[in-house]
């Protein structure tokens, strides 16, 4: 008798530890890029562990077709638990009901840098918890500067300038100027908005009305137009990534770059200098595009709260600024810190990217985010390739946006 | 008769997991796509039906376009495949030294990774990078980068030519299979009643040739009319949608804008045309076949 109680609690033992990995739940996150960060991954484990029952279960889809992934899996009613999307995306998802608020303390909203919370915010709450954040700078090769006559320590600081200093370097080396990215891809309409707002232009103001047929837009699109002729040969053909990968070749003299090229420009010979992005003519001060991604909660998942509980731990200050200043992140710290004091005190680069938070916008938050994108890219090209000018292709372009406001 | 009628239940029985693999895996999509084409479907969770709107909609000056280009990208990608692999099966069934070789080297568009053979293609048009306008520069043919994917034109023909080069292989090993397969007898004949080589190809090889030339080009013009990876990889469409074409435009509407209503419909009228240009490969390979049997 002692014997079979005996077997049988071993049965039941085993029986129950191998049920156990059954019985947690699991909250499914779609993890935008090539390999998941080993920061996320690290602190991953530190929360199933501090959490029993519960798994991460993390599923590492390629930027090109992550954010379709999360959507179409939402749209088809089995949504993720989480997905790393982009912030612009979370008002079409708010809108059609498949993701759930994450609203923040007016405390948390007071750690961010200014203008953060207004990329996750929408009809007055938040729908997502910033995860990572980009600004530009501007990036020049002081070589080139030298070759062709210009002060390699004075780069350009308003757009009149960076067009004559294109111009000179362009006749006077042979070499591209500037590096103007307008392929079919995301980033070129991100890089003409950072001319949009070093020059206090908007697409679409707080009230929903489409705002980009004005004179500061019309004079960051006549500024592409006549930058053009100086720049990297055909623009239509590359996006940022390989316009950076131009600069790293020495093969062009300006750009406007994230910090990430800083970090690579460092492995190679090239001289160069960053400083805030050059300014249009009715600037209030240094801005750039504010660009984040943001961990979205969706609906129907079983596991929102738990979800939500989870991204609020990992994009929790300390976590957060470990991963934004890991070696490959090559992103802007997303509330400002005494490391962040630290970092830009010790590696001076940092500065502009900081800097031009103060005047920055956010990417313009639509119903139909790639239907903005397809006017905005449609625009942009048209006017680099000659095919239409500025003020026609605006007028258009913005005609177009009212159906995807 | 009860013999009968257990042969007749196994038969089913046989057939039955192919019969619902074809229902659940091709006839049901189809049928839920021809339902969603008459749908608002979007992001939203309330779906109405909408009539034939989306149909009305698609079938605007732009999509008419769309239609046009698709055509005669496929037109051309096929017309050089049949050509350069005709040439190329008479090249590889030539009685030259390292003629293996020369049939090994046929294949590698065919084996490398359809996507890997793509991103090379993409590096090649490169104009900083790029080994095509690394040449072209290099012999003084140009003054300085060429980016062959920044403008319509060029994007457009070198979109048709990476379709070229990843469909050759498969022409060309099925052309040469039927090379082969023309008695030596009629080429020795002719050799004797002193026909040149042009003759022999003209008179011989290419009528002997023309119903493998048919069939492939039938099933090569489905293939390249749904051909997506190609243009997605290298242009996704652009630049200002210059090498958008039907399957293209269908993806963007319907995973990109998230409008899969509209996208169901674009989807439906590729249906048609695959469907048409099956039925006419399918009545041209019952008519050769019947041709083969007189």
């Amino acid at each position: 008798m002692t014997t079979l109680f005996r077997k049988s609690l071993i049965g039941l033992v085993l029986a129950g530890s191998t049920a156990l990995p059954a019985l947690s739940q699991e909250i499914s996150w779609i993890y935008c890029g090539d390999k998941i960060d080993p920061v996320h991954e690290k602190y991953i484990k530190e929360w199933e562990a501090a959490n029993s029952g519960w798994k991460i279960a993390v599923e590492v889809v390629g930027w090109a077709q992550c954010q379709d992934k999360a959507t179409t899996l939402a749209a088809a009613g089995s949504p993720a638990g989480m997905a790393y999307v982009g912030s612009r995306t979370l008002k079409e998802f708010a809108l059609n009901d498949l993701i759930v608020e994450v609203p923040m303390s007016d405390e948390e909203k007071a750690a961010y840098y200014p203008h953060i919370v207004d990329t996750v915010t929408f009809e007055g709450t938040q729908w997502g918890v910033p995860i990572a954040f980009s600004t530009k700078a501007f990036y020049w090769n002081k070589d080139l500067f030298t070759q062709a006559g210009l002060d390699p320590e004075k780069p350009p600081t308003t757009w009149a300038e960076e067009i004559e200093y294109a111009k000179i370097i362009k006749e006077k080396t042979g070499i591209a100027g500037y590096g103007l990215p307008a392929k079919t891809f995301d980033n070129t309409m991100h890089q003409f908005l950072h001319w949009v707002y070093t020059n206090n232009g908007q697409v679409i103001d707080a009230d929903g009305n489409i705002k980009l047929d004005s004179p500061q837009v019309l004079a960051a699109l006549q500024a592409y137009k006549d930058i053009t002729p100086y720049s990297v040969e055909g623009a239509t053909a590359y996006e940022q990534n390989e316009i950076r990968a131009i600069f790293l070749d020495g093969k062009v003299g300006m750009i406007q770059a994230s910090v990430g090229a800083a970090m690579r420009l460092k492995d190679t010979k090239i001289n160069w200098g960053v400083t805030t992005l050059p300014l249009g003519p009715e600037a209030g001060g240094p801005g750039t595009l504010l660009i984040t991604d943001s961990l979205a909660v969706f609906k129907g998942s079983g596991v929102e709260e738990k979800a939500v509980e989870f991204a609020k731990y990992i994009t929790s200050p300390d976590i957060q600024i470990e991963y934004e200043l890991s070696p490959d992140a090559g992103l802007t710290p997303l509330r400002p810190s005494a490391k962040v004091d630290a970092l830009v005190a010790e590696i001076p680069y940092w500065k502009p990217f900081i800097d031009g938070i103060a005047y920055g916008g956010p990417e313009p938050l639509f119903t139909d985010y790639k239907g903005l994108q397809n006017v905005m890219i449609e625009m942009v090209q048209s006017v680099v390739t000659g095919a239409a000018e500025p003020q026609a292709a605006l007028t258009k372009a913005a005609a177009a946006l009212e159906e995807y406001k | 008769m009860i013999k009968s009628r257990s042969s007749l239940i196994f038969a089913w029985a046989l057939l039955a997991p192919a019969i619902l693999y074809v229902l659940v895996i091709v006839a049901w999509p189809l049928v839920e796509t021809f339902r969603l084409s008459f749908t608002d479907a979007s992001l939203r969770k309330v779906t109405n039906y909408v009539g034939w709107r989306n149909y009305d909609k698609i079938f605007n000056e732009t999509f008419l376009t769309v239609i046009t280009r698709t055509f005669t990208w496929t037109f051309f990608s096929v017309l050089f495949k049949m050509v350069i692999g005709t040439f190329g099966a008479v090249l590889l069934n030539a009685a030259v030294p390292g003629r293996n070789l020369f049939r090994i080297l046929t294949m590698p568009p065919w084996i490398v990774p359809m996507a890997i053979g793509i991103f090379m293609w993409g590096w090649m048009y490169n104009g900083q990078f790029g080994m095509i306008s690394g040449l072209l520069q290099r012999f003084g043919l140009v003054d300085g980068p060429v980016a062959f994917l920044a403008y319509g034109r060029p994007a457009y023909w070198a979109t048709i030519v990476t379709d070229v080069w990843i469909g050759v292989p498969m022409v060309t090993i099925y052309f040469l299979a039927a090379i082969q397969a023309i008695p030596r007898d009629l080429y020795e004949a002719a050799w004797t009643d002193g026909a040149s080589r042009w003759t022999r190809f003209r008179r011989i090889t290419l009528p002997l040739m023309a119903p493998a030339i048919i069939t492939m080009s039938m099933l090569s013009l489905i293939a390249t009319f749904n051909s997506f990876d190609i243009i997605w990889i290298l242009t996704q469409g652009g630049p200002s949608g210059s090498t958008t074409t039907m399957i293209i435009d269908t993806y963007q509407t319907a995973i990109g804008s998230k409008k899969y209503g509209e996208g169901a419909a674009r989807a439906v009228v590729i249906c048609l045309f695959l469907s048409l240009f099956c039925i006419a490969y399918f009545r041209v390979t019952r008519r050769l076949a019947a041709t083969d049997k007189a």
